[in-house]
């Protein structure tokens, strides 16, 4: 019997586990698969829409879950999630003051509020000269789009041989090919400035690498996020499950749930597969933290939503035809309110269960596009709900 | 300036089979297209050659000539066709006076039956529905249009024939009341080119009326929204058509790895601001569930629609006006071909040439349905073992499109337009509608300077916009999901926004 089962291995999952596992509770992960935050950047967006992410954090709708959280529980999670992150090698910077610009593959600036010490040199204000090095064959990344908006840039391309996102990363963990690296760049006499690269400087110790490279090449060395599978969110959610697991939390991993028992006003267990055996994983609270659409926590039928894991009450807007507006740069489509509401604590409204806590983008009107806030969400609301169930848990 | 005899305007079926037919018979000519082949209904419609059965009651004339057109197209046109075969099916409920009438008008027009059991037809398609009565099997066809455009372009190429894509006539040139030539824009740089012939040809279909009143003429069209649906899995391998009078969703064609259901009917006015409204999705799902009850359950990656352009006869019923075909002689040397369909798009084109010819006092029959099209030796149906031979590079993993084959059709036809590869390559055609591919493809034509960095992002704007459209009345389910996915990557990730 565990003391929580969290369901759902994303980033609201993981923190929530974190923190009820860092409080000494006993607890079981339950995931699917890869989460959704190995396709986001892996910087974490709080709130994009204005220059500090603490005066847009007020802006949403009374029923936005951010207002459920607060303004303090919002830093208090950020900071819960900076202090991890810092003890495992993967620092982030920033602070919820401020967004910061980072540069997109298509030269475009992306605000966001927290980001990995490999894209700290990409804050820009001044007009220094910019070098990318992008890879041969490389079907995702390509540098003019970059350089034709910046006067004050220009690019080689680097033939490592292989041209994934991921094979890159794993080339420069190794010393002997970045040996090579290094000495190809500076055979290029780059001019001076900063370089910057596709996020791929290693899947694990990519602030070492990077900073191993800066110092050879006596260059700031930044990194720019990619398109999935993206390096930095497959950084980002490894750091988070290994801390989980050095702080005593078990882990189901790749398993469906195919059935759940409840009483009254409890969930009491939840049947997982594994192999071709079924595993009855008891709790005495559990966390939904299973995402929106695209994670698979809410399915779209043509004309209802439902949730897929205890059919819990979701809001939806209820004409197909009004799901989406007309243009695709419109966004805020109003799909995006779907999702389960809860109350104050984070329970489910509706549907009389005592034991169960919601928390990341299954939250209803959560508008992520909108106000830009996904993995900033899910830290706070993953934290929230913890904190939330604990108290209940007592 | 171009001088030529015949201009051709539009690159649909019409058009392209009318280039290939004159440069059988040695005429010069010079084709001009707003778009890319294909661009128009020949391009969003079912891709059915019709056995002619869907009209043999209410329209046999037009029955006739698709069930002789059907025979000759899979002789002439063999890897354009794919010979599926097609079931009528009746359901509980549907009228077994229109069954017998359907088989009696066949057998008049000529259009062989089979009645089949509900178990023997059961075997030939699983999936369909197992309360069907009923089956008639007729030789329907899936046809692809676009390859259809191409390989009747490649015959009028290699007689000497001209053409223009991506040009819109803006203007007709009339010297003493005749129409002499035409004047066309690029659409991407706007240079004009002018084109004088001897007979002007409009077969610019929906866009009939318009291009006439460049003539100063008039084309009576009543144009008809028709919407359809794409389905991720080809759920049956036979065309299915529901045994009743037309009407809405009772048509299902297997084309390729995919499904293609349809259709609406809908009157409109302006063929260039139209779209598919939810409602038009959901009535096509809810009758083709009742022929084959898989359909509502597999995701669907895309809607769309298309203009059929028919005469106007003061009918109300759209679907009621005869889908046969008129040539209109504007008196000023100006023709308009209209109506017709995709199925009789040969017979159109030898009836138009025929009075080219006459025009011109020749005489030189047509053998368009005795000479097969040319450049078929090129294909191989469908190639997926070609395509598995080289998985190195891939841009589009949805329909194993390679780099090298996207740089092929730009060294080939130096193309600036990202459809032009989607058409020629099936690139986007997959499950995730050209989400990641383009993307790449855009940045692939920059690398070889075919494209500048800002044209290929206003480019890929205008893809994700247009590319919306096409799916937004069919987000539910599966893809709805990838929809968010790649709303994500280019707003989030990419951080684009319209300005």
């Amino acid at each position: 019997m565990y003391d929580v089962v969290i369901i759902g291995g994303g980033l609201s999952g993981l923190m929530a586990s974190i923190w009820l596992a860092d409080r000494g509770k006993k607890t079981a992960l339950i995931s699917k698969g890869d989460p959704m935050c190995c396709l986001s950047t892996g910087c974490i967006d709080v709130f994009g829409g204005t220059s500090s992410p603490l005066k847009g954090i007020e802006k949403p709708p009374r029923g936005h879950p951010y207002h459920f959280v607060g303004l303090e529980g919002i830093r208090d999670s950020l900071n819960f999630f900076k202090k991890i992150m810092a003890g495992s090698g993967l620092n982030y910077i920033g602070d919820i003051e401020t967004n910061r610009g980072i540069l997109t593959p298509l030269g475009t600036i992306k605000a966001t509020c927290l980001v990995p010490q490999t894209m700290k040199a990409a804050y820009t204000g001044d007009n220094e000269y910019i070098h990318i090095v992008s890879f041969k064959g490389l079907k995702d990344f390509y540098p003019a789009y970059i350089t034709s908006k910046n006067e004050n840039a220009g690019y080689s391309v680097f033939d490592a041989g292989i041209s994934t996102t991921v094979g890159l990363a794993t080339r420069f963990e190794d010393t002997t090919f970045r040996r090579e690296f290094v000495a190809k760049l500076k055979s290029w006499e780059i001019p001076n400035g900063r370089i910057a690269m596709p996020a791929v400087l290693g899947l694990s110790s990519s602030v070492e690498i990077m900073e191993a490279i800066s110092n050879e090449l006596d260059r700031k060395i930044f990194e720019i996020p990619t398109l999935p599978p993206s390096i930095p969110g497959i950084r980002l959610f490894r750091r988070l499950k290994y801390t989980l697991q050095q702080k005593g939390g078990d882990i189901y991993w790749g398993r469906d749930i195919a059935s759940v028992e409840r009483s009254d006003t409890q969930i009491e267990a939840v049947t997982i597969v594994t192999g071709s055996r079924p595993t009855r994983v008891e709790g005495r609270a559990f966390v939904l933290a299973t995402g929106s659409f695209v994670s698979g926590g809410l399915y779209a039928l043509r004309e209802s939503v439902y949730e897929t894991v205890f059919n819990l009450p979701v809001v939806f807007p209820k004409k197909r035809a009004k799901w989406f507006n007309e243009d695709f740069f419109d966004i805020g489509h109003p799909i995006e309110k779907a999702g389960i509401r809860v109350d104050r604590s984070f329970r489910p409204r509706h549907a009389n269960l005592e034991n169960l806590f919601v928390c990341g983008s299954i939250l209803a009107f959560s508008n992520i596009m909108k106000y830009r806030c996904g993995n900033g969400m899910a830290i706070a609301t993953g934290v929230a709900a913890a904190k939330s169930l604990d108290r209940w848990l007592g | 300036m171009i001088n030529t005899d015949v201009i051709i305007i539009g690159g649909g079926t019409t058009g392209c089979g009318i280039a290939r037919d004159l440069a059988l018979r040695g005429i010069p000519h010079y084709l001009i297209e707003r778009g890319d082949f294909a661009a128009g209904a020949t391009g969003s419609c079912h891709g059915l050659l019709h056995s002619g059965a869907r009209y043999v009651v209410t329209d046999p004339q037009a029955a006739k000539e698709c069930i002789s057109e059907n025979l000759i197209l899979r002789r002439i046109a063999e890897k354009c066709v794919e010979p599926t075969g097609g079931l009528f099916v009746r359901l509980p409920g549907d009228s077994k006076r229109f069954r017998d009438r359907f088989l009696k008008c066949c057998e008049d027009v000529g259009i062989p039956t089979d009645v089949l059991s509900p178990s023997r037809a059961i075997d030939l398609v699983p999936e369909l529905n197992p309360m069907i009565e009923e089956a008639i099997k007729v030789p329907d066809c899936a046809i692809d249009p676009f390859r259809l455009c191409m390989l009747n372009a490649i015959s009028s190429r290699q007689a000497g024939g001209g053409f223009l894509i991506h040009h819109e006539v803006i203007d007709i040139i009339k010297e003493k009341g005749r129409c002499v030539g035409i004047k066309a824009k690029e659409k991407f740089t706007s240079q004009i080119k002018v084109v004088r012939g001897k007979i002007i040809i409009n077969a610019t279909g929906a866009w009939g009326d318009k291009v006439a009143a460049l003539g100063g003429s008039h084309v009576p069209l009543t144009l008809s929204k028709g919407s359809l649906i794409i389905s991720n899995h080809r759920l049956t391998n036979m065309v299915i058509n529901r045994l009743r009078p037309p009407s809405d969703g009772d048509i299902i064609v297997p084309n390729e790895a995919v499904c293609l259901a349809g259709t609406t009917s809908i009157s409109v006015k302006d063929p260039d601001n139209i779209k598919v409204e939810s409602h038009e999705i959901d009535t096509i799902a809810t009758e083709v569930d009742h022929m084959i009850p898989k359909f509502g359950s597999t995701r669907m990656i895309r809607a769309y629609c298309g203009v059929r352009p028919l005469f106007a006869s003061g009918v109300e019923d759209t679907r009621a006006i005869s889908r046969g075909f008129r040539i209109i002689d504007h008196n000023n040397g100006l023709f308009s071909i209209i109506g017709g369909k995709l199925s009789t798009y040969r017979l159109m084109a030898e009836k138009m040439v025929d009075i080219i010819m006459t025009r011109f006092d020749k005489k030189v029959p047509c053998t368009t349905a005795q000479i097969p099209l040319d450049g078929q030796d090129e294909l191989t149906g469908y190639p997926l073992s070609k395509r598995l031979k080289d998985m190195d590079d891939i841009i589009c993993e949805c329909e194993l499109v390679t780099r090298a084959d996207v740089e092929g059709v730009m060294n080939r036809i130096g193309t600036k337009y990202i459809e032009d590869i989607q058409h020629r390559t099936r690139l986007g055609m997959g499950p995730c509608q050209g989400g990641f591919c383009t993307y790449r493809a855009l940045g692939v034509m920059q690398e070889m300077g075919r494209i500048s960095p800002e044209d290929s992002i206003r480019i890929l704007k205008t893809f994700l916009e247009g590319r919306f459209k096409g799916i937004r009345p069919a987000l539910w389910g599966d893809q709805l999901r990838e929809e968010q996915l790649v709303e994500s990557i280019y707003l989030g990730i990419l951080s684009m926004s319209s300005k």
